[in-house]
């Protein structure tokens, strides 16, 4: 047989004994050299065999098959025993390789092993967290010595072998072993819970617990992984904490917050009696006797009242400085309150004094359960402040319709002063018209603030102890005003006029504040007119005399034609009384009466003037009555609404 | 620490057979162990023909590489490319065109450590040590080794390797995210066992396997088929392994061939 015949009918044979991992050609062609470099060294031939990777199972045979017609045996053999000797050493080197890379696949497992577990030891062994794996059964595999020193023992060691639930309190075995089976079951990844060790030595220590799983290779659970942190000093710094913002440190009983927690959650179940109670005249023992004095008598007022309330099973706090609250569920009001005074009017030595107290108590009797425990708070004090009214040793009861309106006002009141610092009142000026010639006389300064008119804006701030620094400020702001006017418009600016609220008008520093006010600012004192409430000089206040001889035009407002009023205007000089009242109609029989006190009031050459007069219909009354001037005809504008009145008053006319 | 905590992990474990070293063994190589060949055993008894169905997988990707090659490719990325054996892609790639380059992708370590040994010498081929049914894990790791241009088609490998992909890894995700990673004009050469052929054969080597720590999925040419969604298959499409473009006169049987192949463009 021709040796390329051979050749291919060898590579046809070897290629389904074997995968060699080159084309049919090109195997073809190693075959065909290979036969004829076999007679002279069947040894590399053999050796091309293997290295080419013609080495399955049947590769030597099929070898042998097809070239045995052509080749002696002697040769065969050669070449069978030197491939039998290729493909061992063919298979050293695998065996050798594969080792190698077993070995280096080893130590990269063991390196990052290594790497691992000595961060892990770092970790276990530095940490500031005690930290325990427990096998599933609860038993200490491998601690750290923080938690020994946690749970009271030398080192980590001491704790192998034994049950991580020896150191649980045992009122939390059973929560916390159904804990541990959840998290071991597969329902939750890990938990976290705060409870109470016992250490070896017996003391309770608080810890916080985080508790996760470990799994073997095949995802199996193994063992419980138990950090444990020691939060027992924060936890008695937490306590402590807790105590003093909850309690009052004079008394120890409940402070005000620690008390409207405890109404809030009575108060969602049962219906409560709320009871505030403010000590009559305290203050007269802490100024009279010394604040030593007084902190002993509440230290034994607060012991007394919490005898009381203990039998009471009521709540009791200190929520002011002499003031207490008490909060029972509903029970007989006038019996509580006999038994508070009771317990309060039992004469006290404290520091060789004896004193007997009494209360004033407000009162919120089963209120509403929409109620919110502020509102209770807050009508309780509105009820102490209505039976302080009344006296000594009172007491009253929460009326919700009387709150509402006080409130209204109150709370009118309590925003006035913020609104005069953030600059919400304002001034601004009504014109005084002239009923004869209709022309405007001057401009009345007044308070606007929210709505409210003059008068009930000084009437409010008479309550809040405000209106004479609102009175000053008026009185001075309106002078600079009134003088800026009479330096541009010089005999065409308005006439000052000013009403003062009560208070003011009685002011011993009126006089000095009206001459100030006027040093200050350049007005003349032609050009203002004060009005003084009438009250005032029926008082026998001397404000309106000294001002006149000071030669300031005055005023009397709130004149109503009473027999005092008109003696008055005999005594004293004024200019004009001003009065508010209804226009009178010709028709009304009362027309004839007015006609007559404003002929008398004129009789003591006194002017007579109007307030809030809105119509021309009401002003044509007064007119055809008497009445000099009007106030209220036009609305009262800000000042800078009047600079432009009186800029475009100045303009020349246009021709018409 | 002297001695090993009982919850460490275990590392290399020779101790148990590997897929690869399977392989390896059916194909007359010597990179494998007892417990290897034990198994090869058991295997060859569920399927007598299965050297030859190695043999013929083993050509198969051959041919695809090259096949591949004359269509313009000269990168790729050989996932679950397994112990480093006879006419490993690198070989075959680079004997066509020394600049080709190739990204081998396995999990296992001895296949991995093997595969540097091997390639320690040629800057052109890596492997990196990832689950090729992590996309995103592999494709990151694959970009960092500077060997592959995805702006450049890829021609993507997965030989012998699906079988091991269970349905609820999502299969179809896996092939999609590998292919939305690379140009039009990319390949992707597949091949795995199926039911199709001799399936009582099958069914033995299913239950051998199932107890190892690789079992196995074979698929029907109707599930391979939506794999290649995205891809359009080349002639003469999903084939047995010997009949996909065979060199000369095929003379193995098709149908005891074991394995379907076929390689899809993207289009």
């Amino acid at each position: 047989m021709e040796l390329p015949e051979l050749a291919a009918r060898w590579m046809n044979a070897l290629t389904a004994t074997a995968y060699i991992p080159l084309s049919h050609a090109e195997i073809e062609q190693v075959l065909l050299d290979s036969l004829v470099e076999l007679p002279e060294s069947p040894e590399s031939v053999a050796n091309r065999l293997v290295s080419l990777h013609a080495t399955g199972p049947d590769s030597l045979r099929a070898t042998i098959e097809v070239l045995s017609p052509t080749f002696e045996l002697p040769l065969l053999a050669r070449l069978s025993s030197a491939y039998a000797q290729a493909m061992r050493m063919d298979a050293f080197d695998q065996q050798e390789q594969i080792k190698v890379a077993i070995v280096r696949a080893k130590q990269r497992v063991e390196r990052t092993l290594k790497v691992s577990q000595a961060r892990f030891r770092e970790v276990f062994e530095s940490a500031a967290l005690g930290i325990v794996i427990t096998d599933l059964g609860g038993r200490c595999v491998e601690a750290n010595d923080t938690l020994a020193e946690i749970v009271g023992l030398e080192s980590g060691a001491d704790l192998n072998d034994r049950d991580l639930t020896d150191f649980y309190h045992p009122d939390d075995l059973a929560a916390l072993g159904a804990q541990y089976r959840k998290v071991r079951e597969g329902h939750l990844p890990r938990f976290r819970d705060q409870r109470k060790l016992i250490r070896a030595d017996g003391e309770p220590v608080w810890v916080y617990l985080a508790v996760s799983l470990l799994r073997d290779a095949d995802g199996e659970p193994t063992h419980h992984v138990t950090m444990v942190e020691d939060i027992s000093e924060l936890h008695l710094l937490q306590r402590s904490l807790d105590h003093q913002l909850l309690h009052d440190s004079l008394t120890g009983l409940s402070n005000r917050q620690h008390f409207v927690t405890q109404v809030e959650r009575r108060a969602a179940n049962d219906p409560i009696t709320l009871y505030h109670l403010g000590l009559d005249a305290f203050s007269v023992v802490n100024n009279g006797l010394g604040h030593e004095t007084g902190d002993k008598l509440l230290k034994i007022v607060a012991a007394r009242l919490g005898k009381l309330a203990g039998e009471k099973k009521a709540v009791l706090a200190r929520i002011g400085g002499d003031e207490f609250a008490m909060m029972t569920v509903s029970d007989n009001v006038t019996t509580t309150i006999e038994e508070i005074q009771e317990v309060l009017g039992e004469p006290t030595f404290v520091d060789d004094h004896g004193i007997a107290l009494s209360a004033s108590i407000g009162v919120v009797d089963r209120p509403p359960v929409f109620a919110t425990t502020a509102e209770l708070m807050r009508c309780a004090n509105a009820a102490l402040r209505q039976a302080k009214a009344r006296g000594k040793r009172q007491w009253a009861l929460h009326d919700p319709h009387d709150d509402a309106r006080r409130r209204g006002r109150y709370a009118l009141a309590a925003s006035m002063p913020g609104a005069w610092e953030h600059g919400e009142l304002e001034i601004v000026y009504a014109p005084v018209h002239d009923l004869e010639t209709r022309e405007v006389l001057g401009a009345v300064a007044r308070l606007h603030w929210d709505d409210l008119s003059h008068n009930d804006t000084m009437a409010l701030a008479d309550s809040t102890g405000l209106s004479l620094p609102i009175g000053r400020w008026l009185l001075r702001e309106a002078c600079a005003q009134a003088a800026r006017w009479v330096q541009e418009f010089g005999d065409r600016a308005p006439t000052l006029h000013i009403a003062l609220g009560a208070l003011q008008s009685r002011d011993e520093d009126l006089v000095a504040d009206v001459k100030r006010a006027l040093d200050e600012t350049g007005l003349p004192p032609e050009r203002l007119r004060i009005s003084l409430d009438i009250s005032s000089v029926l008082a026998g206040d001397d404000n309106a005399v000294v001002l006149h001889d000071s030669g300031i035009v005055t005023a009397l407002d709130g004149f109503h034609g009473g027999h005092d009023e008109l003696a008055v205007l005999t005594e004293v000089q004024v200019r004009s009384v001003i009065t508010r009242a209804p226009a009178p109609s010709p028709d009304s029989p009362l027309y004839q009466a007015m006609r007559d006190l404003i002929a008398t009031v004129h009789s003591f050459g006194v002017r007579f003037g109007v307030d809030e007069v809105h119509t021309l219909e009401d002003a044509e009354y007064w007119r055809s009555a008497g009445a000099d001037a009007v106030i209220g005809l036009l609305p009262a504008l800000s000042a800078d609404e009047v600079t432009e009145l009186l800029t475009a008053a100045s303009q020349p006319p246009e021709a018409s | 620490m002297s001695e090993r905590m009982s919850w460490v992990p275990e590392g290399v474990d020779t101790g148990k057979p590997s897929a690869a070293r399977l392989y390896d063994y059916l194909l007359g190589g010597g990179h494998n162990f007892a417990a290897d060949r034990m198994l090869a055993e058991k295997f060859l008894q569920a399927q007598p023909n299965a050297r030859t169905i190695a043999r013929l997988n083993r050509a198969f990707l051959r041919r695809a590489v090259l096949f591949m090659m004359d269509n313009g490719i000269r990168q790729f990325l050989d996932l679950g490319s397994g112990i480093p054996t006879v006419g490993n892609v690198h070989e075959i790639a680079q004997k066509a065109d020394p600049e080709a380059h190739v990204v081998y992708v396995d999990f296992e370590e001895v296949a991995v450590a093997h595969s540097e040994l091997i390639l320690e010498q040629d800057p052109r081929a890596t492997i990196i040590q990832e689950d090729m049914t992590k996309p995103d894990a592999v494709l990151k790791a694959a970009g960092e080794s500077g060997l592959l241009d995805f702006t450049q088609p890829v021609g993507l490998l997965t030989v012998g390797v699906f079988h091991f992909v269970p349905p609820q890894a999502d299969p179809q995700s896996i092939v999609a995210a590998y292919r939305d990673a690379v140009p039009a004009g990319s390949y992707l050469a597949f091949s795995q066992f199926t039911q199709d052929l001799q399936p009582e054969e099958m069914a033995g080597v299913v239950e051998v396997m199932k107890k190892s720590q690789n079992p196995m999925f074979p698929r029907t040419k109707t599930e391979i088929e939506g794999l290649f969604h995205g891809f359009e298959l080349v002639e003469p499409g999903i084939v047995p392994s010997p009949l996909w473009h065979p060199e000369g006169t095929n003379t193995d049987d098709p149908d005891k061939a074991g394995i379907y192949a076929a390689v899809g463009r993207k289009a």
